[in-house]
């Protein structure tokens, strides 16, 4: 299933590439701050908060908890992250962004009840014009109790071209694959996303009938 | 002598020229989401030249209504929008406010 979710990325994104931004970002602009909370079907549950010094990186933090579906597992990362912006496009009616990033910090091992150092390092390439957007995300954890890799695709359409004043409305579907015994299987997602000037939210529910919803300020 | 006035004429029209308000409209690539594109209104709101912004993501327009006697270099303008995420394809200037150029996004042609 991983390699099938993989492949239809990647056929998604190199079909769109000549062209893809509605997608959350970890760097807005220079000088901007973004704040950021998702709650992730309660599997996977973030705010973060990142100031961007540069249009080309931001540094800041966050806090993940993971925890599998059977309940068995459960991570709380605090940590500290810097987002790299290597590569974008402006296109004259599209954007593509190729960003990476890592962090490190301490995680609450539940089932072990311990306390351990943990890193991550992940990457985002997204795609957007004013009315079809596509990202591929993925991210690695590792501390010495347990390696995760959690890879999020989201594609989304807008039926109505916005503009700076108007309300962005969009239609995206999420497929989440989680490693390490989070999850079994792929979750997959059906969302609205409303944003407007500066703040953002997006909700919706997975297959299983679980809420997904993510806020996001930008300032 | 008559140099001097035609000298002392130009410099009149100059100065009367950068004294007038004036309008930079910029063509810019990429301009395509809303939540992403506020770091351009934010950027040139804090520079002290400018009265007002317009930002259209269907035009792919940025333009900036300049105060009185002021203006902001093609160099800051394309730092300004680097900053912001985005590339400056062209750059133009004219004298007409920044309502001209909101009437003609709403209706083209008038």
């Amino acid at each position: 299933m991983n390699a099938l979710l993989g492949r239809v990325a990647c056929a998604l994104i190199l079909t769109a590439a000549p062209f893809v931004s509605a997608a959350a970002k970890p760097i807005a602009y220079a000088h901007g701050t973004t704040v950021m909370a998702e709650y992730g079907a309660g599997t996977m549950n973030e705010i973060q908060a990142f100031y961007a010094p540069s249009y080309w990186y931001s540094l800041g933090g966050g806090h993940l908890a993971l925890e599998s579906d059977d309940g068995e597992l459960s991570r709380d990362y605090t940590y500290l992250r810097a987002n790299y912006l290597p590569k974008h496009w402006n296109l004259e009616s599209a954007q593509a962004n190729a960003f990476v990033w890592g962090s490190v910090g301490r995680v609450r091992v539940g089932e072990l009840d311990d306390d351990q150092f943990a890193w991550n390092v992940g990457g985002q390439f997204d795609y957007e014009t004013r009315q079809i957007y596509a990202s591929l995300r993925t991210d690695l954890y590792e501390a010495s109790a347990f390696s995760h890799r959690i890879d999020t695709l989201q594609l989304g359409y807008s039926p109505r071209a916005h503009d700076i004043d108007t309300l962005a409305v969009w239609f995206v579907v999420q497929a989440r694959n989680y490693t390490g015994g989070l999850y079994d299987g792929t979750e997959v997602a059906a969302l609205v996303r409303l944003f407007k000037r500066n703040a953002w939210i997006e909700a919706g529910f997975t297959q299983d009938g679980k809420v997904q919803a993510m806020l996001m300020f930008n300032f | 002598m008559k140099s001097i006035k035609l000298a002392f004429l130009l410099t009149c029209l100059g100065l009367a020229t950068v004294a007038r308000a004036g309008t930079i409209e910029m063509t810019v690539n990429g301009l395509v989401c809303a939540f992403c594109a506020q770091g351009i209104e934010k950027t040139f709101r804090k520079d002290p030249a400018t009265a007002d912004v317009l930002v259209s993501l269907e035009h792919k327009l940025v333009a900036i209504e300049t105060k009185a006697g002021a203006d902001i270099s093609d160099d800051a303008l394309r730092a300004a929008l680097k900053d912001a995420g985005y590339d400056i394809k062209e750059i133009r200037r004219s004298s007409r406010g920044l309502a001209a150029v909101r009437a003609e996004i709403r209706e083209p042609g008038a």
